[in-house]
């Protein structure tokens, strides 16, 4: 009798070792045969174009609550000039990149799981090898470059509208002014921080465009095949980008300790 | 040679060869592995044990570069088609051209020789069209079409009159009966309609009970005395074979 932690063990070690070959396909095959430079723009423009509106709107929200839960917090001590540097500092290392990849990962991630899980069940990515072309080189490899650009841009995107939506609900909901909601960003925000936040968003774009290609390129099983994939993908990413998040954070604050000489 | 999906053995000790030139139709119940022989045969899928060769080669030690060359002498029409949804008629003709050709073709020679390809298939109206525009039997048509654009020597095809009514799949038999009497190509199919199998075949071979049996020529099948090829292909419910309705 197999204890059901033991095969889900087994389950996550067979899809981490099914991921690893996969990446090493995608770069074996970029090597030898190069990435289609048209095609990667086309997936460029349609990730970025279809996501670009929920995510300025999702990175607006974000910055917004994020203010909100600072002023009630910082309006007892008396600090409500820290509230612009808290808030932004905030979003920016930790909750801005988290929520946004969460959010990308529901829409392109499923999006993409979905489209390669249907070419593989109606044999479109048979017929491709069979033509004598590779499917790595043809759909993969356009799609893993071209999610992983968009996607660094889209959080990016939503980034700047978190700060936005932090600038606006602090004149708005903790009624002060702006140059007193920014006076002391730049004492908390450093570079330190928006190293992190942007190493964050290119570890998830990453995780992301890996983990919904690979489990799109891996369905089997017909329509409730592409089905699980697209499930699988949803749950793969956010808990990836959750487990990513720790360990970035964990390199970053040895990075900053290197730095300081700690 | 053996294949299995994992503890499941689908096939296990097949020998059979096909001679250049020769049209061998696939014949069985469903679910025994017609349509796995035929992507075993295509190089889609690889043996559990043994091989499958092409001209000599065996195709599990080919580089991808050797393997690259023998696409380009293989065609296969999928059982669902498997045309690309995304583009037209025309560009699921071109795409193969395009791909194995690479640079010396370029796209207005591509899609010329593609529209070429469609006119013989008499789908030519078609070739703005998106495949899940046209109706079934142009999607064999346009399948056809795209498997024979490099001009193979081997073609497969996977059912290619599944889901047809008997005029359109007696015309689908006949155009590949006309294309490969014009290349003098090599051609394995797979069909449980026996009037197009006798239509189509120089042989038949059985799969059934994870083996392939040689049923010889038309003629030779209809007289073939293995219990099970006699309820096969007379359509019997009495008989060794059991089908789960």
């Amino acid at each position: 009798m197999t204890f059901p932690f033991v095969s889900g063990a087994r389950l996550i070690i067979d899809d981490i070792g099914g991921c690893m070959l996969f990446i090493g396909e995608a770069f074996r095959t970029a090597f030898k045969r190069g990435i289609p430079v048209h095609e990667t723009f086309v997936q460029i423009w349609r990730v970025t174009m279809q996501s670009l509106s929920t995510t300025a709107l999702a990175g607006f929200f974000v910055g917004a609550l994020m203010t909100v839960q600072f002023s009630l917090l910082v309006r007892n001590f008396g600090a409500l000039g820290f509230l612009g540097g808290l808030s932004t500092s905030a979003t920016i290392r930790e909750v801005g990149p988290l929520l946004i990849a969460f959010m990308l990962s529901g829409k392109v991630g499923a999006y993409t799981s979905a489209e390669l899980g249907t070419m593989r069940v109606t044999e479109q990515i048979d017929a491709i090898r069979c033509l004598g072309a590779s499917p790595f080189q043809e759909i993969i490899l356009p799609r893993i470059v071209g999610i992983i650009i968009s996607s660094f841009f889209l959080l990016l995107v939503g980034l700047m509208m978190s700060i936005f939506g932090g600038v606006l609900l602090g004149i708005l909901f903790a009624h002060i002014n702006i140059d007193e909601y920014l006076r002391n960003v730049p004492t908390i925000v450093n570079a330190f921080s928006i190293g992190t936040g942007l190493f964050k968003c290119l570890v998830f774009a990453i995780l992301l465009a890996t983990i919904c290609t690979y489990k799109g390129y891996s369905t089997t099983g017909g329509s409730k095949g592409v089905g699980r994939s697209v499930v699988a993908t949803a749950v793969s990413t956010m808990v990836g980008i959750v487990v990513a998040d720790w360990v970035t954070s964990v390199i970053s604050e040895a990075v900053l300790n290197l730095a300081a000489g700690r | 040679m053996r294949f299995s999906f994992g503890r499941d053995v689908v096939l296990e000790n097949v020998s059979f060869s096909v001679e250049p030139g020769e049209t061998v139709v696939l014949i069985g119940p469903s679910g025994q592995g017609k349509s796995t022989l035929l992507k075993l045969m295509a190089g889609l899928l690889s043996p559990s044990r043994g091989s499958v060769s092409i001209e000599g080669h065996d195709l599990s030690k080919m580089s991808s570069q050797e393997r690259e060359t023998l696409a380009k002498k293989v065609g296969m029409l999928f059982q669902k088609n498997a045309l690309f949804d995304s583009l037209t008629s025309v560009e699921n003709v071109a795409f193969p051209l395009r791909e194995v050709a690479g640079s010396s073709v370029d796209e207005g020679h591509a899609i010329k020789v593609a529209e070429r390809f469609l006119d013989a298939v008499g789908i030519a109206h078609a070739r703005d069209l998106l495949p899940d525009e046209i109706s079934g039997g142009m999607q064999k048509r346009l399948g056809i079409a795209r498997a024979l654009a490099l001009d193979p020597q081997i073609v497969f095809y996977d059912d290619p009159t599944a889901g047809l009514d008997p005029i359109t799949s007696r015309k689908i038999v006949q155009l590949i009966m006309d294309l490969r009497d014009k290349r003098k190509s090599t051609v394995v199919a797979v069909t449980n309609d026996m009037h197009r199998a006798y239509q189509l075949a120089d042989r038949i071979l059985m799969v059934v009970d994870k083996e392939v049996i040689d049923c010889g020529s038309p003629a030779e099948t209809q007289a073939f005395k293995d219990p099970r090829v006699a309820q096969f292909i007379r359509g019997l419910l009495d008989g060794p074979l059991t089908v789960q309705a």
